[in-house]
């Protein structure tokens, strides 16, 4: 195309965006891999409850037409027609919901199935957001594949900023050293790569667990004790007892446990790569300073 | 009609040292009873006859043709086995049992004709096990199974017919019935080697004997010449009392003192 | 005899036609019939022919290779109790997919790995049984257990210390999933193979579960025959776990069925295993891919949650 042309179509386009007249959007996804669409799309599917989220918060809520289980944020998306668990997709089901456009956990929708979904030619974007960064880009990202470019890109400042603040008050802070408990048997917590470490940096904390090679490594009790956190903290899940610290209380000679810096944050906030970090980072770093207090 | 030759053979008794080199020849018209006590290797010797156990030396020879060189196919058209113990894990009725006897003469795509069911059914009848030709083999008494193994080695027709202790679990009635059936074969052409425990019935039905001892040792021959008492007796270590009943010896076993 | 053949295809026949109907969108027959002859609508074909048919034939054929291959087993081991896994080939080859899937291969790659874990755990059987010259079905059957269990220990050991996002897959796996079948055509092949040759040798398989002793006096070459289904049955069995993982009960279940109701010749248990298993797993499937929808359940539940009970009520009986 020439050059000549190539204007002459930027103009046509420019002039004819505000009638609404859709034009293909394209976006590079974290590993590079570009994504075209002819126009926006209308009808998404998101198979994790992470992605659910995003979507809703990229604003184009009113476009999703196919959620997984626990897609429970916002509310809005409990009326939305469930198309099976993120390991497991009801394939039938979600094709017959006709999506344009179908948002992909990376590393936590099952391969096999994901492979057939291409094979069908359905148009596929795969997010895996690692940083705070990475949330506003994938928040970006998702609106600019919407259409939705307004309200996106506004909720992804609104993020950025929100963590700007925090990461400039907690800048100065004592750090204080921090394990994360994910999940209780088996022992399980997160290393610094995870976005879960990543709050809790943020918050001056030193998640005692941060060099570990693996993600969600599995641990002892032993190596806990031995790393003696001054804060132990876990997810709260709605409706379930809070006990899942209980374990620890005999270990009166741990530091988290005499000062009795047990902490419960809610689960799915700190859990998913979501706006909703905001407020799990709010929480998690005022629990770091009543420990900053009991030192 | 066929011809089972033994050339110097010495058969494979575990743990023990070679035995007498047998020369038999076991010939159309013959009824064969061998005799000893246990553990002298009677049924290693008849299996070692059908081809199923190797032999320590020597060779055993079908008609002109060496055993081993033999297909087992082949083998099984002229050559029958009755077991004395049988292997019964799969169900299946009395009628198939028999019909099994046909697989040497069937082609793989062939199944079995109007004819071969018609020889299993006299086989059954002869044996006297045809009314419970539907039944299942794990319902029949150990008798009934008995006479089936021996319907289907007639169903199988084979020149030559191998039988290990034939007369196990059967009544006085069939005992007769099936030593005169065997016999009535080999007055036929056929070829009857056996194993027997009773040597009473070896003295009335068989027309030559083997005696094998567990040491090894055997000798064969014409019947009366073998049934002498002092031999028998040295054979079973047991003594023995002679008596004449319908034409032939009965040896009674008494005590020594 | 080819009458319950008959009956048995055309039962086959209906579950086919069933599966192809019910699922989470239901296809009314005249809506099928429209996408048989080019017509219907693009949803429905893609649901039709991209999505339901692959997966039923996966099914049908995987169902078959499990019943013919636990057929030739009981035969082989002479036990009824005998499955296809027991010799440890359902282990090998799930060693093989788990190391595919541990790193991060894609699905041909965890296909063949399968594949080859399948006929490893086969050879290596087959060596340490062979061992010292005579073996007996028990000694085979002693070795097949031991090996399957060291499969075990391995795989319980790759899902200790595998990432915690990769579990998921590997666990669906093990249970056994049609759904993971790509193309039904190596399984359909393989099995329309095996009939073939499976067929001719039937009656000797008849006179070989008399005993071997037995079977060799009647004319049958025993240790030749044995290792070719040795070797026949593990073949069905890898392909058969390499398309859907190990779904249990079929091969154990399906041969004992049908030899109550038809009795013990071989040549009629053999095809009709491979009719009956595939039919099971085709309903069984469908259940499992109805019943709680959109939640999709691994066949190999539904398949141990009616092979279970009905195994029991077969014990029972029996007696």
């Amino acid at each position: 195309m020439t050059k000549q042309k190539a204007v002459a179509l930027l103009l046509s386009l420019m002039l004819l965006a505000p009638f609404g007249i859709a034009a293909p959007v394209c976006v590079k996804d974290d590993q590079g891999a570009e994504l075209c669409l002819d126009h926006p799309a209308k009808r998404i599917a998101t198979l994790s409850p992470g992605a659910t989220e995003l979507a809703f918060a990229a604003g184009a809520g009113d476009k999703v037409v196919a959620v997984v289980n626990y897609s429970d944020y916002p509310e809005a998306a409990l009326k939305l027609p469930l198309v099976g668990n993120h390991t497991r997709i009801d394939l039938e089901a979600l094709l017959a919901l006709k999506p344009d456009l179908v948002i992909t956990w990376r590393t936590g929708n099952p391969p096999a199935q994901m492979e057939m979904l291409r094979a069908l030619g359905l148009p596929m974007f795969a997010i895996e957001p690692r940083t705070f960064e990475g949330v506003s880009k994938v928040i970006e990202q998702l609106s600019i594949l919407a259409g939705t470019e307004k309200e996106g890109f506004a909720e992804a400042e609104r993020f950025r900023k929100g963590i700007a603040v925090i990461a400039k008050q907690y800048r100065d802070a004592e750090p204080i050293p921090v394990f994360y408990q994910v999940w209780q048997t088996p022992l399980m917590t997160i290393n610094d790569n995870h976005l879960i470490g990543k709050v809790i940096r943020l918050c001056g904390g030193v998640n005692v667990f941060g060099d570990m090679p693996r993600l969600v490594p599995r641990i002892s009790a032993e190596v806990v004790l031995e790393t003696d956190p001054h804060a132990i903290i876990t997810g709260s899940v709605e409706g379930a007892e809070d006990n899942q610290l209980d374990r620890w209380k005999s270990y009166t000679g741990m530091t988290a446990v005499a000062k009795n810096n047990l902490f419960f944050v809610p689960a799915s906030p700190i859990s998913r790569p979501t706006p909703r970090l905001l407020e799990a980072s709010r929480d998690i770093c005022q629990r770091l300073d009543v420990a900053r207090e009991r030192e | 009609m066929s011809t089972l030759h033994t050339r110097d053979l010495i058969i494979n008794v575990p743990g023990r040292a070679d035995g007498f080199p047998l020369n038999l020849s076991v010939e159309p018209g013959q009824t064969w009873g061998v005799l000893g006590p246990n553990g002298a290797g009677k049924t290693t010797l008849l299996h070692t006859l059908a081809g199923l156990l190797p032999a320590r030396t020597g060779r055993v020879v079908l008609n002109d043709a060496p055993l081993i060189e033999l297909k087992r196919r082949d083998i099984a058209r002229k050559l029958g086995l009755v077991f004395q113990e049988r292997q019964d894990s799969f169900p299946a009725t009395v009628m198939e049992t028999a019909l099994i006897g046909r697989h040497p003469w069937l082609s793989p795509w062939e199944s079995e004709q109007a004819d071969d069911q018609t020889r299993a059914q006299q086989a059954l009848a002869a044996l006297d096990v045809d009314h419970l030709s539907d039944r299942l083999l794990s319902t029949l008494s150990g008798g009934e199974r008995q006479r089936v193994a021996i319907a289907t080695l007639m169903t199988q027709n084979p020149d030559i017919w191998l039988l290990d202790e034939p007369t196990n679990h059967l009544d006085l009635h069939h005992q007769v019935k099936v030593m005169s059936l065997l016999r009535d074969q080999s007055d036929a052409g056929k070829a009857v080697f056996m194993c027997l425990h009773d040597l009473n019935l070896a003295a009335r039905w068989c027309s030559h004997v083997l005696l094998l001892y567990p040491n090894g040792d055997a000798c064969w021959g014409p019947a009366d010449s073998m049934l002498k008492p002092s031999a028998l007796e040295q054979l079973y270590n047991q003594k023995l009392v002679t008596v004449e009943a319908d034409g032939a010896p009965v040896f009674v076993p008494v005590s020594a003192g | 005899m080819t009458r319950s053949l008959l009956v048995l295809g055309a039962i086959s026949l209906a579950a086919l036609i069933l599966a192809l109907a019910i699922g989470s969108v239901n296809i009314a027959p005249s809506e099928l019939w429209a996408v048989i002859q080019g017509e219907g609508s693009a949803l429905h074909r893609t649901l039709l022919l991209d999505l339901r048919l692959p997966r039923t034939l996966a099914a049908f054929a995987t169902g078959g290779l499990l019943a013919v291959a636990g057929a030739l087993m009981q035969v082989l081991l002479r036990n009824p109790l005998a499955d296809p896994y027991v010799l440890g080939l359902s282990g090998g080859a799930a060693v093989g997919a788990l190391l595919a899937m541990l790193t991060g291969m894609g699905a041909f790659v965890i296909s063949g790995s399968a594949f080859a874990g399948a006929m490893l755990a086969m050879v290596l059987v087959f060596g340490l049984a062979h061992g010292t010259g005579s073996w007996t079905a028990s000694r085979l059957l002693l070795t097949g257990v031991v090996v399957a269990a060291g499969w075990g220990a391995v795989i319980t050991l790759m899902l200790a210390v595998t990432p915690s996002y990769k579990l998921p897959g590997m666990l669906y796996w093990l249970m056994g999933d049609v759904s993971y079948a790509r193309t039904p055509w190596p399984a359909l092949v393989v099995l329309i193979f095996a009939i073939a040759v499976i067929l001719p040798l039937a009656r000797n398989l008849n006179v070989l579960a008399r005993g071997p002793m037995q079977a060799a006096a009647l004319g049958v070459s025993v240790r030749p025959l044995e290792w070719t289904i040795y070797v026949l049955a593990s073949l069905l069995t890898a392909t058969a776990v390499t398309t859907a993982g190990s779904i249990g009960f079929v091969g154990l279940i399906v041969p004992h069925m049908l030899r109550l109701v038809l009795g013990n010749d071989q040549r009629i248990i053999l095809p009709a295993s491979a009719l009956a298993g595939g039919t099971l797993l085709v309903l069984a499937d469908t259940l499992a891919r109805t019943v709680i929808a959109p939640e999709q359940l691994p066949v190999g539940v539904i398949t141990a949650l009616l092979g279970v009970p009905t195994f029991l009520y077969l014990l029972h009986r029996s007696r």
